[in-house]
């Protein structure tokens, strides 16, 4: 017998025996069979060899049967992709199911199949369920539409499913309203271009606010979370939502508690901080806040991190809630440590002796990390609340007494601190730090105490000799120990240079010779250098005041800060980490939430936009280039200035006769109407050339430089044009935590030759969250470089903390010069003279202005009107307007009374500026 | 004594037959399906898939599979070959265009190990359609002068007024019965 019978079994396997029974005839051993085969795929056996089987048994009655092979469909359908199609028609039919349990059944299976080549033929069912006459149906179809939209997105929206599910949100059932919201959420956060698809308003803000009272918790916390994203716009809707969503406050449930508390924390954004309506949502929300800290430590922790924002954002809200936060014996260390964090936010005068017995308290426990934690939080007690230092201080020389090794080091660690703080006040217990010299073996102790010697080495008379202990083990210390003992030695020899010598040369040896530590052995050689060229430049470089230190050094930025509390009651706010820090693709498609602002600095965000879309209007023309420099330099193509007296005595109403009529200089003909009213101020305007103190368009400030990218300098801002002098104004704001000084500015050559005329001024030092608006006065008199587009400015910035480099858009029309009145003959002549080619044609659209008020408008922005003509009830207006660097543009127009479209055509001998002319025309009409 | 005959071949016919309805997209399948189940005309959507409903005629039961007919479709016909009694193939009467392609399917159907067995009834369907084929017609274009060792029959039909499909189903269950 030959070896071959290994592989020639009559046993088939277990498929086979599962593939049998499942096509069995009987019901019970067809549905035993299912089950087995679940059972297989529930323990990791591979039973997709069974799909078109178990597919097989799909239509049946038995609800219990169809939820297993649904289950299974679920499973397998991936890896079968094509003969997942033998299921499409069950799901169709199944939609359509007396029984609403099937129908949902039905249709929440099909969000879980992740086929793409079956999606399409699940849409007319999933419509069908969105409209169904059950709530539960709905509700799960809802959720359907999120889960589509992550396989196909653009099939959602071209199906219309998006506005179903708006739709949705006025549902009668508040369950339904709820998974609406839920699946719009996720849709929006899945937005690829961070836009929201679908945006809320005022009436479906309303329809939210009227299902959340009836909904379970869950639905609480996505309406609650989505009402969250919604800017009012204004104060008063802003108010009567946190009046409706106050009673959620009550609720026993944390998540929904947290996410009314962000709500609530996110609209007080929009009300003056003094009002008395945020007076009394602020006592409202200390209790459910307390609430929250008897629960289980798990949830207390969540609500401590939550917590440690909001005192942050808004300390009053927790300011008479000390006591809650007092460490309980029992406490998990999570939850102490995070309780001694808010404790030491909310110290104040008034509490701080309370807290300073807790802590002294503490720092007598047993865990060490608890008790390091409660000696510096008595640190920066001391640091926080100035009448208490002193208290401070001398429980820390207590404690110091307790000769507990940890304690001690973390004592000299927050006292180095406490000695910065408050200069020549404690520097008699120098000695009792002393002491204790022996006792410290962490890095930062070590390092403090060197800096304590070192800095005041006047007053120790030993300060040589424990410096010098510390070198003999220089080699063997850490690094941060090591650059401590060679500044203080260094300090100690300008102190002290008679008897230190020996010691200084010694320590630059050491850092220079014999280490291989780059940092050290720099400072090491600056030092030699310094010492052995200037000691008086040492002596200021070294010696030098040292700025103060902050009062709150763990603060969270305040950007950081706002954007996280707009993530409350999410893991944002535990990891106080935003959602892009952790989340994987969630980089650039989502958009960072931002706290809603009370003024219109909202109209920079929204404004923004547009200068993407405004750049590039202008297309590239290498022939420009010299275009634009031979008008620069050889002056205008045609007469600058123009005098105004003929034009005066040759009256407006000549031109009512078209452009030809200019030509017929006949005075004499008697206008037919009266002159212009004053209202249009034309000719009044004409005498006094410059409108005295015009102020022409100036657009609303933009967001130039954001402060996550100027390391916390924040500029908006705009350009104008004032009495003739072109400025750019500027709104800069320090949003980091130190102070910024030594501003300067600087253009890069431009189209238009702009270069500043002053230098930049900015109050110095500008403190963390100050703001300041600069004005910059420009002159067109520097190099010409032609920009793509053409009035692209680049700009560098630079204060003490780095250079800022950004380009912005500058609007045409700053360049509009005040003695752009061309001649009308003059005018018609460079009219016919510019080729036809170089007319170019605009719409603008939604101007609802008479002519006269257009030209009245154009004129205070140096646009100024030749001609008017009425031809078959159109008005012309032609105009005329010089640019700084000489070039002339003609425009001409044409408007029909109640017709919002103005039709613009701009005839220049540099076609290339009429896009900018353009633009700032339709800025201009539109302000 | 009749109907004692009848009672005891039903006893031994208890056993469901499992008949396919196959046939081109658009053919008329689920009409006719559903023209058995129910009696009336429902109205259709293609088939993405299947359908399978038990039918009871003259006291036998069916269970009837319509499988679509769309081109994706039919590659997974065959893993309904097995245990067949019978199969309806349905053909389009009025779209000349495709009988060809209507034939490609059933001859390379017929020749499934599978369905050896198998009686074959082809439903000329839509016959209530101007510019339908005739019988003659549909049995030529099929080819079906060439099938050897199969009993099968040609019907016309029209689902839509359900002329036809007695007949059909009167020789299907005659003839399952006498294969016993």
């Amino acid at each position: 017998m030959t070896d071959s019978k290994y592989f020639t079994t009559t046993k088939k396997g277990e498929i086979f025996e599962l593939k049998s029974e499942l096509n069995s005839e009987k019901k019970e051993k067809k549905r035993e069979a299912v089950k087995k085969v679940i059972a297989s795929m529930t323990v990791g056996k591979d039973v997709s060899a069974l799909f078109p089987d178990v597919v097989n048994c799909m239509q049946t009655d038995n609800l219990e049967l169809k939820k297993l092979v649904y289950l299974y469909l679920m499973n397998y359908a991936k890896s079968q992709p094509d003969m997942a199609i033998m299921a499409v028609n069950t799901f169709v039919k199944d939609c359509e199911d007396p029984n609403p349990l099937i129908r949902a059944l039905a249709v929440r299976t099909m969000g879980c199949i992740r086929v793409d080549k079956i999606t399409e033929y699940l849409c007319e069912p999933l419509r069908k369920c969105l409209k169904d006459e059950d709530p539960y149906v709905r509700k799960t179809a809802a959720v359907c539409v999120a889960k589509l939209h992550d396989i196909n997105a653009s099939l959602v929206e071209d199906q219309g499913f998006l506005d179903q599910l708006k739709e949705l949100l006025s549902d009668s059932n508040p369950m339904v309203v709820a998974n609406a919201v839920a699946a719009l959420s996720e849709i929006n956060e899945a937005s690829s271009s961070g836009v929201p698809l679908v945006e809320m308003n005022t009436q479906t803000i309303n329809k939210l606010l009227t299902a959340l009272n009836e909904c379970t918790e869950w639905g609480q916390v996505f309406i609650l979370d989505s009402i969250s994203n919604y800017s009012p716009k204004d104060e008063r809707e802003a108010q009567s939502i946190c009046e409706r969503i106050t009673p959620r406050l009550a609720h026993a449930n944390a998540a929904v508690v947290l996410s009314a508390v962000k709500v609530l924390m996110k609209l007080m954004e929009m009300m003056a901080p003094d009002a008395d309506f945020v007076v009394n949502l602020s006592k409202k929300l200390a209790p459910p806040l307390v609430t929250l800290l008897s629960s289980e430590p798990e949830v207390q922790y969540v609500a401590l991190r939550n917590i440690n924002l909001i005192v942050q954002k808004r300390p009053d809200i927790l300011k008479n809630e000390m006591k809650v936060f007092f460490v309980k014996y029992n406490d998990p260390i999570y939850v102490k440590l995070e309780k001694l964090d808010i404790m030491i936010r909310l110290a104040n005068q008034s509490n701080i002796a309370q807290v300073l017995s807790e802590l002294k308290e503490y720092a007598t426990e047993v865990d060490v990390d608890f008790v390091r934690k409660a000696v510096r939080a008595i640190g920066r007690c001391a640091i926080k609340v100035e009448p208490s230092a002193e208290r401070c201080v001398s429980t820390l020389l207590d404690l110091i007494q307790t000769k507990v090794n940890y304690v001690v080091q973390e004592a000299i660690v927050v006292i180095k601190d406490i000695f910065r703080k408050y200069p020549n006040r404690y520097e008699s217990i120098i000695s009792t730090l002393c002491e204790n010299l022996d006792t410290l073996d962490e890095p930062e102790a070590r390092g403090s105490m060197i800096w304590i010697i070192g800095e005041y080495a006047e007053r120790i008379d030993n300060a040589d000799e424990l410096l010098e202990s510390f070198l003999e083990g220089f080699q063997d210390e850490s690094t941060q120990v090591q650059l401590q003992l060679l500044t203080a030695i260094v300090k100690l020899f300008l102190k002290r240079p008679a008897d230190t010598q020996e010691l200084v040369q010694q320590v630059l040896t050491l850092a220079t010779q014999d280490s291989d530590n780059p940092d050290l052995r720099d400072r090491g050689f600056i030092y030699w250098r310094l010492l052995s060229t200037d000691p008086a430049a040492a002596r200021e470089v070294v010696l030098a005041d040292k700025p103060l230190i902050s009062e709150e050094t763990d603060l969270l930025e305040p950007s950081l800060l706002d954007e996280l509390v707009c993530h409350i009651a999410s893991l944002a706010s535990v990891y106080h980490k935003p959602p892009s820090a952790f989340v994987e693709g969630r980089g650039l498609g989502s958009s960072r939430r931002a706290l809603p602002t009370r003024s219109g600095s909202q109209d920079i965000l929204e404004s923004s936009p547009s200068h993407g879309e405004r750049s590039g209007v202008i297309p590239t023309q290498e022939s420009l280039i010299g275009d634009l420099l031979t008008m620069d330099l050889g002056g205008p193509p045609v007469p600058s200035s123009v005098p105004a007296a003929p034009f005066a005595s040759s009256g407006l109403d000549l031109l009512s006769g078209g452009l030809d009529g200019l030509l017929s200089d006949s005075p004499s003909v008697p206008p037919p109407q009266a002159a212009p009213a004053p209202s249009v101020g034309l000719l009044g305007d004409i005498f006094g050339l410059a409108p005295s103190a015009s102020t022409s368009y100036v657009a609303p400030k933009q967001m130039w430089l954001p402060a996550a990218r100027g390391k916390g300098l924040e500029i908006t801002g705009t350009f104008s044009r004032r009495n003739g002098q072109i400025q750019m104004e500027m709104t800069m704001t320090n949003r980091a935590m130190q102070p910024m000084m030594q501003f300067a500015v600087q253009l890069n050559k431009n189209s238009f030759g702009l270069v500043p005329a002053a230098p930049l001024h900015v109050v110095s030092p500008l403190a963390p969250n100050q703001s300041y608006e600069a004005v910059l006065p420009l002159n067109p008199t520097g190099p010409v470089q032609r920009m793509e587009p053409l009035t692209n400015l680049q700009v560098a910035i630079k204060n003490n903390i780095d250079v800022f480099y950004f380009a912005v858009v500058m609007p045409m029309n700053i360049f509009f010069a005040e003695d752009g009145q061309m001649d009308k003959r003059v005018f018609l002549s460079t009219w016919k003279d510019i080729p036809a080619a170089n007319e170019v044609q605009y719409t603008i659209n939604n101007v609802n202005l008479s002519a006269d008020a257009v030209s009245s408008k154009m004129q205070q922005n140096n646009v100024f009107t030749i001609a008017k003509r009425n031809v078959e009830g159109q008005d012309m207006l032609y105009q005329s307007l010089k640019l700084v660097n000489g070039i002339w543009i003609l425009s001409e127009l044409k408007m029909q009374p109640g017709n919002p479209t103005l039709i613009l055509a701009v005839k220049t001998r540099a076609p290339d500026v009429s896009a900018g002319v353009n633009t700032a025309f339709d800025a201009i009409l539109h302000s | 004594m009749g109907g004692l005959l009848s009672y005891f071949r039903s006893l031994i016919g208890s056993r469901e037959m499992r008949i396919l309805i196959l046939g081109l997209d658009g053919a008329g399948k689920t009409t006719i399906l559903y023209r058995l189940q129910v009696g009336e005309v429902v109205t259709t959507i293609p088939t993405i898939g299947f359908n399978v409903e038990q039918v009871t005629y003259k006291n036998l039961k069916f269970q009837v599979w319509d499988l679509g007919g769309q081109t994706s479709i039919r590659p997974y016909w065959r893993c309904y070959y097995s245990n067949t009694d019978a199969i309806i193939y349905v053909v389009d009467s009025v779209d000349k265009d495709r009988i060809g392609i209507s034939k490609q399917e059933l001859v390379s159907m017929l020749e499934e190990e599978e369905l050896k067995g198998a009686i074959l009834a082809v439903l000329a369907n839509k016959q209530d359609m101007d510019g339908a084929m005739s019988v003659a017609e549909v049995h030529q274009a099929l080819g079906l002068d060439l099938l050897r060792n199969r009993t099968f029959q040609i019907f016309k039909t029209s689902a839509i007024k359900g002329e036809g499909l007695d007949q059909a189903m009167d020789w299907l269950s005659n003839a399952l019965q006498s294969r016993k």
